[in-house]
């Protein structure tokens, strides 16, 4: 119980109050330890009696509210900051002081205003006196803290010169002012006892509620409203309160009870009251409306749901589905509707739509056994469909997604565990392959000049082959990395006969090395793509896959792929098929994303690279060659770089491989960068892979037409692959585009079993002269 | 009653509505006491419901006002006082500007006869409750043929409560919760038939001057006293009978509830 108030009221009311408390709030343990206290306060009294033993009954018997502390709600208000806008736009009615029209005494008011009137209040006066130390001000009436009124109480009020701010000019700052003017000044100190007020222009002396407000001089129209009021009320004595009152606009506004209610600090939404029944604290909060509406519209929706249910067990699924939704719209995000829902989906086939449903139950109830049970197997049947559409890593994170989920079923831990191999094989092949490209690229960078120096070599020892042959190994490493299709290189070669038996000699080499030759190629197109990259934006470069090789090999560290004879050559095509699965799939993730709207520019694309395909056909060869040995010379460096680069972030990536969230983050970053190397490595790819003379046709004519992994080649390529996957229909378009420019060239023919028979021979003569050859340069 | 609006008898929803039941066991007493004890319970209900419902208090108020003036009107066995009650609340919040849904009337007060009960299922008897609800207010709109707006007190009363404010000393004010009693009070008086049989500015001013009695507040005296100023016609004796009145209410929540 608040004491001091306490003691305020008996004061008041007298010993009669005190007798009536006392018997009213025996039980209150809180009155009793002030009992005391408070005789007292009675004996103090004036012992007038108010003579209304109904109100001191009503004060006794309900003192424990009123003078509860928890009763006074209202926090001191700080007014003042709207004081300004509230004038202009009035949102409630601004009334003139009460004792204006009270008409209390002079000498009252006097003593009322020294009693209350603060430092940081505002006042307005108007200058009758100028000294050389400052002006006086006769206060006409309070503008802010304070509402009295004060203009016939003849109060004066110092403004000293010092609390005049300067202009910064030299003049006298009092040369500014005339008596007369109107002034807004801030009280600055009140001697209570010798009755001085002195006030301020400095804005800091204001109290923080009123900063906004500027002092100095004002206009008449600047006057505050309840001053002109007052003034019209003292003038006509027509105007009373309720007159005012009800003239104002203020008092017309629709609001003006919210607003007020918050002016004076009453909540209305915890309304207080006396009576005992009506007391905040017996309010539940489950009685509220807000809270039964909800569980009901959990339970008329739970109904829906198992109506539902009932017509799914039926077979009636669109019954169901109408059910599952109805429910959906009396409570959205009613959990038991998401799963349904998100069951019937999955039973119908659109597994994205049943995973969102049960992921949204899972958001708003975690530990949902059904969803989560759902979502799980979900999540593995979406991973298989990935999986077949060859978007290994997604279907992988899938698979994550399943166990984290539940990481005890065995579909999931199956699935992850297939998976993860065939990405780490993968991967292995692409880290080994990259590894060789480094060592290519370190010979590479000279290779222009070392060709032309062994051209020139060549043909000097024209006769002498063994000894031209043996030149330098690596150097004719690096010839067979440039002219990745033969057509071409043949042309390149054209003026010099002789060369053709390396040439077949290349092509046995290369049919040992294919896999390292088209990921060679990828990896040009590739960085071609990231050189583009990396002046558009340089943390996009070129990310490693999500899962590292690191940590894969680690784990199995098995049969290394160093080693290759020709009788691994099927094995490599396997595992080359692997490796543009793994590319694939980063084209294909994009794909996942996409909307209709999106294969639809998709489709655009395509057919506007077709035309860009066909007009760098038109070029001549010769230029195109030039410009890519530039290009290769180039690549080469990059290759290097970005191999370092490749191992830093496999590194980082490694140890946060355990998120989930990180990895997937990954592979939609890398999606980006490698899409252009999936792309070519798969058009490197589709000779081999492909089982259509379509296909092989146009392979064989991109690579004719432009040396290596030019980027047209390497789109238009990208381009078939997609059409392949994508649609039958789209296919089939494409490749008609293609059929009558299709140029094949006996080189286009790699595949081994092909190959006629007198070539074995040749191959086997030249690989004894590779042998030779590979003893030359260490003599 | 004529019409469709008059078959809102109290029978059809006798399963919800405890009335019936409490009113028989106080037949002893004169009818206008237990009229009067009737009204104060439903319009705790109507206070009640509010609260639940987020209702501001000048739509709470209007309801009660509405509910009071209907049974001016009307004998009060003639119709179920509940349902005109729920109904009151719908009006009210339309007249007032701050539309409560029948469903969330319905459900609060369904829980409020039937506490720790779970919410009505969404079948016939909901439906018809909603019904009853939707008729019983066009009962209401004729039966006051349609004036159904009246001046509350409470922009007095917080107009008032500035004012006084500004008579005193800012400290002894932020120390008295004056503006919480005088709201408190102004809130309960629309248990009874007072707030309809007193001017607002009266009521205002009587529920002013009862909370700062309460606290032994003193204002400076004049020449005219400051509820004299704040309306012109009243009296001491107007503010003497509307702080009985208000008080025979507080007297009446021992009796009733």
């Amino acid at each position: 119980m608040d004491r001091e108030l306490l003691r305020q009221c008996l004061t008041y009311h007298g010993a009669s109050l005190l007798d009536k408390l006392k018997c009213e709030q025996t039980e209150n343990p809180d009155f009793q330890a002030v009992v005391s206290d408070l005789s007292k306060a009675t004996s103090e009294s004036k012992g007038e009696e108010q003579g209304k033993p109904l109100v001191e009954q009503f004060i006794a018997r309900k003192a424990d509210i009123l003078f509860c502390p928890t009763w006074k709600i209202a926090t001191c208000q700080k007014e003042g900051h709207v004081e300004e806008e509230e004038e202009a736009a009035e949102p409630y009615a601004t009334m003139p002081p009460l004792e204006l029209f009270m008409e209390v005494s002079y000498e009252e008011r006097r003593s009322m205003l020294y009693r209350d009137l603060e430092r940081g209040d505002i006042v307005v006066g108007r200058i009758n006196n100028i000294r050389e130390y400052g002006f006086f001000l006769t206060l006409l009436c309070m503008a802010g803290g304070l509402t009295r009124d004060v203009e016939d109480l003849e109060l004066s009020a110092l403004c000293h010169i010092r609390e005049i701010p300067t202009t910064g000019n030299h003049d006298d700052p009092l040369s500014y002012y005339q008596i007369g003017d109107f002034i807004r000044a801030g009280v600055k100190d009140i001697d209570r006892y010798q009755e001085k007020i002195t006030v301020s222009l400095h804005q800091a002396s204001l109290s923080s509620n009123f900063e906004h407000i500027k002092l100095g001089v004002i206009t008449r129209e600047e006057l505050p409203v309840h001053y002109s009021r007052s003034v019209r009320a003292a003038n006509d004595s027509s105007e009373t309160y309720e007159y005012i009152l009800k003239s104002c606009h203020g008092y017309h506004n629709p609001s003006v009870v919210d607003y007020l209610l918050e002016k004076v600090g009453i909540t209305d939404t915890h309304p207080p009251s006396m009576m005992r029944g009506l007391q905040s604290k017996l309010f539940q909060e489950e009685d509220f409306a807000s809270a039964i509406r909800k569980k009901q519209s959990a339970s008329w929706a739970l109904k829906c749901v198992r109506a539902g249910v009932d017509h799914f067990k039926h077979g009636r699924h669109v019954e169901a589905m109408n059910e599952y939704n109805k429910a959906l719209e009396i409570d959205t995000n009613n959990v038991e509707a998401l799963v349904a829902r998100g069951a019937l989906y999955a039973n119908k086939g659109s597994i994205l739509k049943a995973i969102t449903d049960f992921e949204l139950a899972l958001e708003s109830c975690p530990d949902h056994r059904n969803a989560k049970k759902y979502l799980c197997q979900t999540l593995v049947e979406r991973g298989k469909q990935l999986e077949e559409q060859e978007k290994l890593v997604t279907a992988e994170g899938l698979y994550r997604r399943a166990l984290a989920l539940d990481d005890s079923n065995p579909e999931a831990q199956e699935a992850l565990h297939k998976i993860s191999d065939t990405i780490q094989k993968s991967i292995r092949l692409r880290e080994e392959v990259l590894a060789k490209e480094q060592v290519k690229a370190k010979t590479s960078q000279t290779s222009a000049d070392k060709l032309r120096k062994i051209l020139k070599e060549e043909k000097r020892m024209k006769k002498k082959r063994k000894r031209s042959a043996s030149s330098s190994s690596s150097c004719s490493v690096s010839i067979k990395s440039s002219s990745s299709s033969s057509s071409s290189s043949s042309r390149r070669t054209s003026k010099k006969k002789k060369k053709k038996h390396r040439r077949s000699e290349h092509r046995h080499k290369r049919h040992r090395r294919i896999s390292s030759r088209d990921s060679r190629r990828s990896e040009e197109g590739k960085s071609e793509e990231v050189r583009k990259d990396k002046d558009e934006d340089e943390v996009e470069w070129y990310p490693a896959p999500p899962n590292t090789s690191a940590t894969f090999l680690n784990q199995k560290g098995g049969p290394g792929f160093v080693v290759r004879d020709e009788e691994e050559v099927e094995e490599k095509d396997a595992e080359e098929k692997r490796i543009c699965r793994l590319y694939s799939l980063s084209a294909a993730s994009e794909n996942e994303e996409s909307d209709s709207s999106r294969k639809e520019s998709k489709r655009r694309d395509r057919e506007a690279s077709w035309t860009k395909k066909r007009s760098s056909m038109s070029r001549s060869p010769e230029r195109e060659r030039s410009r890519s040995r530039e290009r290769r010379d180039k690549n080469g460096e990059r290759g290097k770089e970005y191999n370092r680069r490749n191992s830093d972030t496999s590194r980082r990536r490694s140890s946060g491989e355990n998120s989930r969230r990180r990895v997937s983050c990954s592979s939609a970053d890398s999606e980006y960068s490698r899409k252009s190397s999936v792309r070519s490595e798969y058009s490197g790819n589709t000779g081999s892979a492909s089982k259509h003379s379509d296909n092989r046709m146009r392979c064989d004519l991109s690579k004719r037409n432009s040396l290596d992994g030019g980027r047209y080649e390497v789109r238009g390529k990208r381009e078939n692959f997609e059409a392949e996957v994508k649609s039958d229909s789209k296919r089939s378009e494409s490749t008609g585009n293609h059929k009558p420019s299709g140029v094949t060239s006996a080189a286009g023919e790699r595949p081994k079993k092909e190959l006629p028979a007198n070539l074995l021979d040749i191959f086997n003569q030249i690989a004894q002269f590779e042998k030779e050859k590979a003893v030359g340069p260490k003599k | 009653m004529e019409g469709p609006s008059s078959r809102v008898p109290s029978t059809q929803h006798g399963g919800l509505w405890p009335s019936g039941g409490r009113d028989l066991c106080e037949e002893t007493e004169s009818d206008p006491a237990r009229d009067m004890k009737t009204h104060f319970r439903v319009c705790r209900f109507i206070m009640e419901t509010g609260v639940k419902l987020g209702m501001r208090s000048v739509p709470v108020a209007t309801a009660c006002v509405l509910y009071h003036h209907f049974f001016e009107r009307v004998n009060i066995h003639a119709y179920e006082p509940y349902l005109v009650a729920m109904s009151c609340v719908y009006l009210a919040g339309k007249v007032e500007e701050q539309h409560i849904r029948t469903r969330d009337i319905i459900n609060v007060s369904h829980r409020y006869f039937n506490s720790g009960s779970p919410p009505l299922e969404c079948d016939k008897e909901f439906w018809d409750l909603r019904d009853s609800v939707v008729q019983c207010e066009l009962l209401i709109l004729r039966q006051l043929n349609f004036h159904v707006s009246f001046e509350s007190p409470h922009k007095y009363l917080l107009h008032y409560l500035l004012s006084v404010r500004a008579l005193l000393n800012r400290h002894a004010w932020s120390r008295t919760p004056v503006a919480e009693t005088s709201w408190a009070l102004l809130r309960d008086c629309y248990h009874g038939t007072m707030c309809i049989h007193h001017k607002p500015q009266h009521i205002a001013i009587a529920t002013l001057y009862l909370a700062l009695n309460s606290y032994g507040v003193e204002l400076p005296v004049g020449e005219r006293q400051w509820w004299q100023v704040l309306c012109e016609d009243v009296t001491e004796a107007d503010i003497d009978t509307v702080i009985s009145d208000l008080l025979q209410l507080y007297d009446m929540e021992a009796k009733c509830i």
